[in-house]
């Protein structure tokens, strides 16, 4: 008690008076190529945050050729009508930039961030690249290696192992999201130069895609900088393209990934549900704060505050695929990795936490922390250039109009806790998740089948 | 001069500055106002990590560190977690070998509450430090290793390199996860004992970044810190000074189930905090940071050796730096192959030097990533703390990267020259087993699909 003794105790202090914040609103424009350009001036934003939207999305690739996207959006960096691969990748890191550039469901999705006196020049090689990538045999050879060598690491992750059997549970064989975003063994073999030309003189046009450019505009004449590089690029006009809907089996069920001698279950439950186009989503994501948001969410609560079953398990929404006329879909999940010996115990305190949910729901208070702190770290989570571009992208990406963050933080704070309950319990209703497990199928199956959160079935790792 | 161009004027500061301060406790604090954004960020950095910890009782630097969320005087439970939050801001803390910290970034009007919930645990955490959250957080701990070390291909690496390259006894010589068997030995005594010894005002800073009013920030902190009482008797860590270099190549072996063959390395080099910190930094940058680097063009795109190879630096103050070589082979290379590429490269590299346009791009990356470290009022309020707490002085942060900048083309081949040789390093190598046999009714249920 000495410890208490010694020091001066003052009450919890109140909060101060609230500054106002808005989340920025872009400028749009388009260039006379038809590239659309949104813009936004971040002062003091010194590293500048540019992201290019292909509508090159997966589902466009051709039969067998999964993994022509990612091949593809790798080839960008390695080489253009100037430059060589390694000139290339050279010059970019010369400006102290970095260039990322990955497929997914939505589409092709380039993120370049530069210290803003580097822009013009870093955005010229980007410019280069979309206007005259080399896809040259040989590097394209390399890509489809090194994505092969890639493939049994991603297998031995058992997060990534685990995401790849959930999708191949949900989604029908024919649906590309069945597969995994960056191709198989057996289809990246296919890929060649052909087939990344192919696919880009297909897909990727100035008409269909957008630029974002966040950061410190100070000084930058943006209009001319986009003129002499984006605008150098040239293409035909789009053809509409018919997306088909997102449908999953979410029927109650088990599978084990077998890992014998893992020290370690990972958990990935999950379903599909509302997309960001459903007027449920504000209350989705608010239920499913309230449900596993953070570490004193629902879940984490009892399995690793009160058991110490687990570093920390999740619940989240992630969209998939978004567009106005609902054929879009998110996916909804718990994951999380528990000790083997208390898989059991932990799969069944989980749907306990779900059972006690749908039959007494969200407490007020629950829900108005839950909002205090998805609109309060609103401020937080935008400081950066790269993190508002990024939130603009996926709206452009969505098919959401420039405001729509920003009205979100309206809807979260006019959710009731009745609204966030009812979304959290259809999000998550117990009889209908697929349940991956990847670990030791010896420890962990009987307990599992114990449970009566549906049929067991066990595959091999690989 | 052709080389260190900046891509700001002044190199990465964007005009910031901090100020000074210390309160009659000890408690050193350290304030800088940027009024961009309506948020400030807390940091506060304790100067203990695992490098104070005995024989026996490893990881308790980190598992302490746990128990710090679980409440203090005027906090009940997950309160430090649920108020931050509540308030819409954000929260955590991490431990290294050579600190520990904690942070907090809110919106500007709850700064206090991140003020008011650092001093009640700086100066009340006994009051609520009970063996139910010790045996719950010793649980989430021993998953937190499994989930990030155990349970991962290649996830103990960095543990066993690191047993390589400092030797058995010294400081750094274990990492601040712990071992399993330490966790478990560790009891809420030592607990007690640990916070009692480094949790005093006189052995942290305290930093405040953001958009404050610093004479009232400076109010608050002395309201509710100054009482803290001082207390001495933390024992100096152990001596963390090694021979410049290992003097013979150290060697280990791991077979294991493992998705590919991996070479990695650890270099002893020079104690951050120095020029030759700086160029060692710039001298792995050449040679394997990014996809311009000198490995990367020989092992991934030359000789398709490799899938990934690259260097890093991990920064030491209180002990040798480490240089961290991490090589994934391809396909069914064999290592020695890709051990020989690497030693002609730096072999090379000691000759020569690295060239203009090297430097010139090692010196963008780097200035780059400290316009993203300072760019944020969190990263600007870590990095204030740590030149505080391991070099004494804040302002170092808002030059570093000048510093950086001038640090020359001869300097970085000399350090190379020095330090990355083969008989300067500690090398792990990666040989792959077969998986154990799988449970028997999975071929059928495999097949079936």
């Amino acid at each position: 008690m000495t410890e208490l003794a010694t020091m001066e105790f003052h009450p919890q202090p109140r909060a101060g008076e609230a500054k106002p914040w808005a989340f920025p609103a872009p400028e749009r424009g388009t260039l006379a190529n038809g590239l659309t350009v949104l813009h936004c001036h971040r002062p003091g934003q010194q590293v500048v945050a540019v992201e290019i939207i292909l509508d090159a999305p997966l589902d466009a690739e051709p039969a067998g050729l999964d993994g022509v996207a990612t091949i593809m959006a790798r080839a960008f960096s390695e080489g253009t009508d100037k430059h060589s691969a390694e000139e290339f990748a050279a010059e970019l890191e010369r400006c102290g930039a970095t260039l990322d550039a990955h497929a997914d469901h939505p589409g092709v999705r380039l993120s370049l961030e530069v210290p803003v006196s580097r822009l013009p020049k870093a955005l010229g090689l980007v410019a280069d690249a979309l206007r005259a990538p080399a896809f040259a045999d040989s590097e394209v050879e390399r890509l489809v290696r090194n994505r092969l060598d890639e493939i049994p690491h991603e297998l031995a992750n058992p997060s990534r192992r685990a995401a790849k059997e959930l999708s191949k549970e949900l989604f029908p064989a024919t649906a590309r999201m069945s597969r995994p975003r960056q191709g198989t063994a057996e289809t990246v073999e296919d890929i060649d130069s052909a087939a990344v030309r192919a696919f880009y003189e297909k897909h990727v046009r100035p008409a269909t895609a957008t630029a974002v450019v966040v950061g410190d505009l100070t000084g930058v004449d943006l209009e001319s900088l986009l003129g002499d590089t984006l605008g150098a690029w040239t293409g035909s006009q789009a053809q509409p393209r018919p997306v088909p809907p997102v449908t999953a089996d979410d029927a109650g069920r088990v599978v084990v990934v077998d890992r014998p001698g893992a020290v370690q279950t990972q958990l990935l439950i999950g379903r599909i549900g509302a997309d960001r186009h459903d007027r449920v989503w504000a209350a989705q994501v608010l239920g499913t704060y309230c449900l596993g948001g953070t570490l004193t969410s629902r879940l984490d609560r009892v399995l690793r505050e009160e058991k110490g079953y687990t570093y920390g398990v999740r619940a989240f929404g992630q969209v998939l695929r978004s567009a106005p006329d609902g054929s879009g879909a998110a996916m909804l999940a718990i994951s999380g990795s528990v000790d083997t010996p208390n898989t059991g115990p932990a799969l069944d305190d989980l749907w306990k936490v779900l059972r006690t949910l749908a039959a007494e729901g969200l407490t007020d208070a629950e829900r108005d922390v839950a909002v205090q702190n998805l609109v309060g770290v609103a401020p937080l989570k935008y400081e950066t250039a790269a993190a508002v571009a990024s939130t603009l992208a996926d709206q452009v990406e969505q098919h959401l109009p420039d405001d729509y963050q920003a009205t979100l933080y309206q809807q979260l704070a006019a959710t009731g806790t009745v609204e966030a309950t009812a979304a959290a319990v259809n999000a998550f209703p117990v009889d209908r998740l697929v349940t991956v497990l990847v670990g030791d199928a010896a420890q962990i199956k009987e307990a599992v089948e114990a449970l009566g959160i549906g049929e067991v079935k066990v595959v091999a790792a690989e | 001069m052709p080389m260190g161009h900046t891509a700001t004027d002044q190199a990465g500061t964007g005009g910031l500055t901090a100020t000074e301060h210390r309160l009659a406790n000890g408690l050193r604090v350290v304030l800088s106002e940027d009024h961009l954004t309506p948020v400030a960020a807390v940091c506060l950095w304790y100067d203990v990590g695992s490098r104070h910890e005995v024989k026996g009782r490893t990881g308790l630097a980190h598992l302490f560190e746990h128990l710090m969320f679980q409440g203090s005087g005027q906090v009940k439970g997950n309160g430090h977690f649920e108020l931050v939050q509540g308030a819409g801001g954000s929260l955590n803390g991490t431990t290294s070998f050579e600190r520990t910290n904690y942070f907090e970034t809110m919106p500007t009007h709850q700064l206090e509450l991140a003020l008011w919930l650092e001093a009640d645990r700086m100066g009340s955490l006994l009051a609520a430090l009970d063996d139910e959250s010790m045996e719950n957080q010793r649980d989430v701990v021993k998953n937190e290793r499994r989930q990030r070390y155990d349970n991962v291909p290649y996830g103990t690496a960095f543990e066993r390199l690191t047993a390589l390259a400092y030797p058995d006894g010294h400081p750094y010589h274990h990492t601040p996860i712990g071992s399993m068997a330490d966790l478990d030995a560790a009891t809420l005594e030592d607990a007690r004992a640990f916070f009692r010894t480094y949790y005093a005002p006189n052995n942290a800073v305290l930093s405040v970044v953001g958009d404050i009013d610093p004479e009232q920030t400076l109010a608050w902190i002395e309201k509710y810190f100054g009482s803290i009482p001082t207390h001495d008797g933390k024992p100096d860590p152990r001596d963390g000074s090694l021979p410049e270099v290992i003097g013979e190549q150290l060697r280990e072996v791991v077979e294991e189930e493992v998705p590919a063959r991996a070479l990695m390395a650890a270099y002893r080099l020079p104690h951050d905090g120095t020029r030759a910190c700086d160029a060692a930094d710039l001298a792995l940058t050449v040679l394997g940071g990014g996809e311009s680097s000198r490995l990367y063009n020989r092992l991934v795109r030359r000789d398709r050796t490799a899938v990934a190879a690259g260097f890093g630096l991990l920064r030491l103050a209180g002990a040798p730096s480490l240089g961290w070589l991490d090589v994934k082979t391809s396909g069914d290379v064999e290592v020695p192959v890709i051990e020989a590429a690497i030693d002609e490269e730096l072999a090379r590299f000691a000759e020569e030097g690295p060239t203009a346009e090297e430097m010139e791009r090692a010196q963008a990356q780097l200035e780059r990533e400290w316009l993203d470290r300072l760019g944020t009022v969190a990263g600007r309020a870590d990095e204030l703390c740590r030149f505080a707490v391991l070099f004494g002085d804040p302002q170092l942060a808002l030059t570093a990267v000048q510093r950086v900048l001038e640090i020359t083309s001869d300097e970085v081949r000399e350090v190379a020259k020095a330090r990355l040789r083969p008989d300067n390093r500690a090398v792990l190598v990666y040989e792959p087993t077969a998986p154990e046999a799988t449970a028997d009714q999975d071929e059928n249920e495999e097949a079936a699909q």
